[in-house]
């Protein structure tokens, strides 16, 4: 009595997958052009942007090491709020600072990065918590409209050192009143430098803008510095801080970019979803062509299921190695994207994500599923006897 | 099975099918038993029924009517579900080759293999109808009678017990059918071997030949030339 068995490991090599594929390149490579163009294509598009979060985060970075507090309601702080600042526990030491901010162009759109207008006496000691250099120029002399700036900054603007900047010489310009780049930074945390001096001068419209303590916490006490900043109270019982921490920006980030992985999955579920139609539909094609071969072995006795396998694995292996190629090729293409154009301009993007490779691993995913249902619903109603009739009449 | 249990038995046999609104009962009241080592012919003009019946006993169409022992089996009416014994027992030797393309003729030939000594008894085969020296080419690179021998070497690689041809000498010429007839009885000795086709010519040898018409058997005259 016939065993039943599937196949032998003996004829399971003769009917390899990989056998057909390596034989019928021809046949092969329609699916997995398709494929691998579209998983490079999604790598190319999902990978750029991170450069929102990872350029925004970079300006970020300075509030991870100090943060900026400001009156909630009263225009300056007074005696009574700087000395309710100063029962901090876990404060090292504060300086005071105005803030403006300095407009950089991002992959689409601009962020902003911050420029602190620090005392002359607390620069050194600033430069050295933040780990920012100077690798060009100087540092704003005293009483003087001198900005350094850093590198990234300089670069995405296309600035050059003593050239000036502000509303006053651009009208567009964001940035109050006239600056001369004097200096480049460089360093992790993205921040330019200015003087404090200047900033206040009452001639100036800067004056206006409101004051700043920057608040540095005493050694890995920076949330419980931070946490007692928020908790200050007036005699209203609203807080009597605006404290600006990591934390703060970091919301910040991420409500701007609430909607983006939303966009992505919704782009990405699309195309995967049409790919995995076309797929299927070459894979039906492809298989006409393969219909004497599927006839003959439904009538000498291989199982269905067994050649239903051999179809659904055939199509695995495409998609699989065609996602791969994809995905190596995007990732190239990201790169030259990044260190030819991005880099250059300032604009910080991480080439390897893993967002791209999840997203885009939709496409052999669902385009192995619905190959397999396809062929197996094909398979399925195969007829052997009508094959063999139609070959021999 | 016991000994003397034919290998193929088959009772009453009637296949009917709908052709437009016309009802055609290809195959009607055919019973039919194969032996061990017994060669017969089933011959027939166009339309008889032949293959349609060879389609029944291969358990590749259920009978409208009838039934059929293999190996002292019953098939059961599903296709699929005969299809592990056609695989172990049966090997089949079509008009046309069915050879895949993409294989080898010796792959061509393992892929029908279902146990472990099929690796060597496909070399000795090879070696036996004058194919060793082509094991390795693609069917494109065969002649026409060079793919029927090597659809036939397909047929043996699984040391069936019944072999079931259809046509196979049909789109050879005459000395190329005739020769491949002279390996397939050679390879069969021993075996049961039911040949289908047209051409009585290529029944010599044949223990009985039966002749089909209206889908009926009647026995015909045999030559014993074995």
């Amino acid at each position: 009595m016939g065993s039943g068995r599937p196949s032998t490991p003996i004829a399971r090599r003769a009917l390899s997958p990989w056998t057909f594929l390596r034989r019928n390149p021809r046949r092969v490579l329609p699916l997995f052009g398709i494929q691998a163009l579209v998983s490079c294509l999604l790598v190319l598009i999902i990978t750029p942007t991170n450069a929102f979060e990872a350029t925004a985060t970079a300006g970020l970075r300075p509030l991870e090491i100090l943060t900026i507090v400001a009156p909630r309601v009263r225009s300056e702080f007074d005696e009574d709020l700087l000395a309710r600042m100063d029962a901090n526990p876990h404060q090292r030491d504060r300086m005071p600072a105005k803030m403006f901010w300095v407009r950089t162009p991002m992959i689409v759109g601009e962020t902003a990065t911050p420029i602190l207008a620090l005392p002359g006496t607390a620069r050194d000691g600033f430069l050295e918590r933040t780990g920012v250099r100077l690798v060009a120029g100087t540092l704003p002399e005293p009483g003087s409209d001198g900005v350094a700036l850093h590198e990234a900054v300089v670069r995405s603007r296309g600035m050059t050192l003593g050239e000036t900047f502000g509303q006053l010489v651009n009208p567009r310009d964001v940035l109050p009143g006239r600056f001369t780049l004097v200096g480049i930074l460089a360093g992790e945390s993205r921040l330019g430098l200015a003087d404090f001096a200047y900033a206040e001068n009452p001639l100036f419209v800067l004056a206006r803008r409101r004051p700043f303590q920057v608040v540095f916490a005493k050694p890995g006490q920076k949330d419980a510095s931070d946490a007692f900043l928020h908790a200050v109270e007036q005699e209203d019982g609203e807080a009597a801080y605006r404290v600006i921490d990591d934390d703060f920006m970091q919301a910040q980030i991420d409500a701007a970019l609430r909607n983006l992985p939303a966009i992505i999955g919704f782009i990405t579920f699309s195309v995967a979803f049409v790919v995995a139609f076309v797929v299927a539909l070459l894979n039906v094609i492809a298989f006409q062509v393969r219909t004497d071969e599927f006839g003959m072995f439904l009538a000498i006795g291989h199982p269905r299921w067994l050649l239903v396998r051999k179809l659904a694995i055939e199509a695995a292996l495409v998609a699989l190695v065609a996602w791969l190629v994809g995905l190596a090729a995007g990732w190239l293409g990201v790169w030259a994207y990044d260190r030819f154009y991005l880099a250059p301009r300032g604009i910080l993007m991480h080439v390897f994500d893993v967002r791209p490779l999840l997203f885009s691993l939709t496409v052999p995913l669902l385009s192995t599923l619905t190959a397999a249902v396809a062929l197996a619903r094909r398979l399925h109603r195969m007829d052997p006897v009508a094959v063999i009739q139609r070959r021999g009449a | 099975m016991s000994e003397r249990e034919p290998l193929l038995d088959a009772r009453d046999l009637a296949l009917e099918y709908h052709d437009g609104s016309r009802r055609v009962r290809a195959v009607d009241g055919v019973s039919l038993r194969i032996e061990r080592g017994a060669f017969v012919g089933l011959v027939g003009p166009s339309g008889s029924g032949k293959s349609s019946l060879l389609f029944l006993l291969a358990g590749l169409r259920p009978p409208t009517q009838g039934s059929v022992r293999l190996l002292g089996h019953e098939l059961p009416r599903r296709p699929d579900g005969s299809a592990g014994i056609r695989r172990a027992h049966v090997g089949f030797l079509f008009q046309e080759p069915f050879l895949v393309p993409y294989l080898t003729v010796r792959e061509n030939a393992l892929s029908h293999v279902a146990d472990e000594g099929g690796a060597a008894r496909v070399e000795a085969l090879a070696e036996a109808i004058g194919m060793a020296s082509l094991l390795d080419e693609r069917p494109h690179r065969l002649s026409g009678g060079e793919r029927q021998r090597a659809s036939l070497l397909r047929a043996l690689a699984g040391d069936p017990e019944l072999i079931l041809a259809d046509e196979p000498t049909a789109s050879l010429d005459q000395g190329t059918g005739r020769a491949v007839m002279e390996v397939l009885r050679a390879q069969a000795a021993g075996k049961g071997l039911l040949v289908v086709t047209h051409d009585p010519g290529m029944l010599e040898g044949a223990d009985r030949v039966l002749h089909l018409a209206d889908g009926r058997v009647h026995e015909g005259p045999v030559e014993r030339t074995r």
